[in-house]
C-alpha cells in the first residue's frame, strides 16, 4: 500500500505540474462546443433552449472520457516506449495488479477533476443566455463522477495497452469520435424510444451510461435511464475494461 | 560465504506468434553467486544474458527452473525478492518528468523509506555520484555517463543486497566507462554483491571475480578470468592473417610448440584471406617456423600478432566465433 500511494503521489505531482497543458487539452473542446451550441446558436434561434440543458451532462461525460483516456494513455505511451519507464514501477515491491490499479486510480482522479471543472465552466458560459435548467445534485453527482472516472480510466488502459502509439490518430477518428456521437451526449437515451428496439444497440457504448449518469445528477428534470440499468452498465463496462486492460498491460510488460 | 543468488536449470522460451517460431532464449542455465561476489555474465548479443537477468529481476517469467534471491523464490515471492535486488537496466529508464533529486527520493518512497531517511540518502548518493550540482535538472538533460551514475544512485536508494547491471557501459565514452568501473569496484569493496552482463571481454576480465560465458542460452564455462585463460592450450596466442592456395592447418599443427590451430570464422574478409589462431608455447625460432610453413604451402602471411591470452581468446576457443558488438 505504501508503494501504491507513493506511485500515485508521483503521478499526481507530475499531473499537477503539467496542469495548464492538461486543462487546455481537456477543457478546450467542451468549452468551445458550449460556446457555439449553448450560447451563439440559441441566440440566433437555431437551437431550442432545451438542447442546452441536455448537452451539459453529455459534455461532462465526454470531457471525462477524454480526460480518463488521456490520463492513462499518455503516461502509458512513455511507460511502454523504448525507454520502458514502467520497469521502475514493476521493480518496486508491488504486485502487477497493484501497478495496474494505480494507473486506473490516477486516470480516474484526472477524469473526475476534469468533469467537475467542466460543469461550472459550461454553466458560466451559458448563464447569460438565461433559462438554463441545470441544478446539480451533489450527493448523486459525486459518486457518479467517481464511477464514470474509473470507467474512463479503465477504458483508457485497455486502449492504451492495445494500440500502438502511431495509431493514436486513428483512435480518435475511429473509436472516440463515434463513441461521442452515439454516446447519448447530445440527446437523452429515453428519447431514443422513437427508434424502437434500435435504441438498445446504443447500450454497447459505455459513454451512454456515463452521459445518463451525469444527466441524472445534473438535470434531474430531464428523463434519464433507470438507475439499475445505469449502475449496471457502469459496473459492467468498468469491470470488462478493467480486466481487459490489466490483461493486455501484463502481456505488454512482463515477458 | 553464503549464496545470495541461486539459479537452477533456468529455461525461458518466448512463445511464437503467427509467423515467428518460439525462441529458446535460455536453455538450462544454473549458477550460484556468493554474497559479496562480483559476478559476470559474458556473451554476445542474443546469448540469453538479458533474459537471464530479466528472470532474476521478475520482469521476465521463467518457463522452467528456479531462482532464489537471499532465500526467496522470485516467482513465488516477487515483492519481497524485489526489495533485495536493484537493477541498472540496459535502456536508461529514468523518470523524465521528475528532477534528478526526485528520481532518487521517489524511488525511496516506492520502497517505503520514511521521508527523512530518503532525503538524507538521496543527498548522500548525489554527492557520492558527483551529481549534487545537477540535482534540480531533468534526467534527460544529463550526459550518458551522468545518467548511468544516476541509475546506479537510484538502484542504491533502497539499500539492496544485490546490484544487477545489464550492459552498463554500452554507449559510454572511455573516460565515463573508466569512472563507472571505479564506481562499481568501490561499491564491491564496500561489500555489495554485483552481477553484471557485458559483451566486453576486457571489462569482465578487469572487474569480475568469476565469469560465466554464455552462448545460445547455455553456460559454456564458468570460472575466474585467470583460470579461464590458464585453461587455454598453449601459453600465448599467435594470430595470423594469411592467404594460401591450400589449407595450411595440418602443416602448422605439426610444428613443435604449436598446441592447437583454430580457424576463426571470418565475417567478410575480402580476397580469400583467412584468419588462423595458433595456441603456442613461445620458443626460439617458433615464429620463423610458422612463417616458413605457410610459405612452403605457397601461402602469404599478411599480418601476425603475438599476444597473451585474453578472455576473448577463451571465448573464441569455445565458440569458434569472434565476439562482435
Amino acid at each position: 500500500m505504501t508503494t501504491f500511494l507513493a506511485i500515485l503521489r508521483r503521478d499526481l505531482l507530475v499531473s499537477f505540474r503539467n496542469s495548464p497543458l492538461l486543462l487546455m487539452a481537456t477543457l478546450t473542446q467542451p468549452v468551445l462546443v458550449v460556446l457555439v451550441f449553448g450560447n451563439i446558436l440559441p441566440r440566433l434561434n437555431l437551437v431550442a433552449d432545451e438542447f442546452r440543458a441536455v448537452m451539459v451532462p453529455g459534455l461532462m461525460s465526454i470531457t471525462m472520457l477524454m480526460a480518463g483516456v488521456q490520463g492513462v494513455l499518455m503516461p502509458l505511451a512513455a511507460d511502454l516506449s523504448g525507454s520502458r519507464e514502467v520497469d521502475e514501477r514493476l521493480l518496486a515491491p508491488i504486485s502487477l495488479p497493484g501497478v495496474v490499479a494505480e494507473k486506473v486510480v490516477a486516470g480516474a482522479i484526472h477524469a473526475s477533476l476534469a468533469g467537475l471543472l467542466a460543469l461550472p465552466a459550461m454553466i458560466a458560459l451559458m448563464h447569460r443566455v438565461g433559462g438554463l435548467e441545470v441544478s446539480p445534485r451533489w450527493s448523486v453527482l459525486l459518486p457518479m463522477v467517481v464511477l464514470s472516472g474509473l470507467l474512463s480510466a479503465a477504458f483508457g488502459l485497455t486502449i492504451g495497452s492495445n494500440i500502438q502509439p502511431r495509431f493514436s490518430g486513428l483512435l480518435f477518428a475511429v473509436i472516440l469520435g463515434p463513441m461521442m456521437l452515439f454516446g447519448c451526449a447530445y440527446y437523452p437515451w429515453a428519447s431514443l424510444e422513437v427508434l424502437g428496439p434500435v435504441r438498445y444497440v446504443f447500450l454497447v457504448n459505455p459513454l451512454v451510461f456515463m452521459s445518463e449518469a451525469m444527466r441524472m445528477a445534473v438535470t434531474p428534470d430531464i428523463p434519464h435511464m433507470p438507475l439499475g440499468l445505469l449502475l449496471g452498465g457502469l459496473a459492467f463496462f468498468g469491470a470488462v475494461f478493467g480486466t481487459l486492460g490489466a490483461r493486455s498491460f501484463a502481456r505488454r510488460t512482463i515477458l | 560465504m553464503s549464496a545470495v543468488l541461486t539459479v537452477e536449470d533456468l529455461v525461458k522460451v518466448y512463445p511464437g506468434r503467427r509467423k515467428t517460431p518460439p525462441v529458446e532464449a535460455v536453455r538450462g542455465i544454473s549458477f550460484v553467486v556468493e554474497s559479496g561476489e562480483f559476478f559476470g555474465l559474458l556473451g554476445p548479443n542474443g546469448a540469453g544474458k538479458s533474459t537471464t537477468l530479466g528472470c532474476i529481476t521478475t520482469l521476465v517469467r521463467p518457463t522452467g527452473g528456479r531462482i532464489v534471491v537471499d532465500g526467496l523464490d522470485v516467482v513465488r515471492h516477487p515483492a519481497e525478492a524485489k526489495r533485495r535486488i536493484a537493477v541498472v537496466p540496459q535502456t536508461r529508464n529514468l523518470d523524465r518528468d521528475l528532477t534528478v533529486r526526485e528520481v532518487l527520493t521517489f524511488h525511496g518512497a516506492y520502497f517505503g523509506l520514511p521521508r527523512a531517511e530518503r532525503e538524507a540518502r538521496a543527498d548522500r548518493l548525489l554527492a557520492q555520484m558527483q551529481l549534487t550540482d545537477r540535482a534540480a535538472a531533468k534526467p534527460l538533460t544529463l550526459s550518458g555517463g551522468l545518467q548511468q551514475r544516476l541509475l546506479i544512485a537510484r538502484a542504491l536508494m533502497h539499500d539492496p543486497k544485490v546490484l544487477l547491471l545489464d550492459e552498463p557501459t554500452i554507449g559510454l565514452d572511455p573516460q565515463a566507462r573508466r569512472l563507472l568501473w571505479d564506481t562499481l569496484q568501490g561499491l564491491h569493496r564496500q561489500g555489495l554483491t554485483v552481477i553484471m552482463t557485458t559483451h566486453y571481454m576486457e571489462e569482465a576480465d578487469r572487474l569480475c571475480q568469476r565469469v560465466a560465458i554464455i552462448d545460445h542460452g547455455k553456460i559454456l564455462t564458468l570460472d575466474t578470468p585467470a583460470a579461464l585463460k590458464d585453461g587455454l592450450p598453449g601459453g600465448q596466442i599467435l594470430d595470423l592473417l594469411l592467404r594460401a592456395p591450400e589449407p595450411v592447418e595440418p602443416r602448422l599443427t605439426a610444428l613443435p610448440g604449436v598446441s592447437r590451430v583454430e580457424r576463426v570464422a571470418d565475417n567478410g574478409d575480402a580476397d580469400g584471406e583467412e584468419r588462423l589462431r595458433l595456441f603456442v608455447d613461445p620458443a626460439d625460432g617458433l615464429l620463423d617456423r610458422v612463417l616458413h610453413a605457410v610459405r612452403d604451402a605457397g601461402g602469404d602471411v599478411r599480418h601476425v600478432s603475438l599476444n597473451a591470452p585474453s578472455l576473448e581468446d577463451v571465448y573464441i576457443h569455445l565458440t569458434g566465433k569472434e565476439l562482435r558488438d
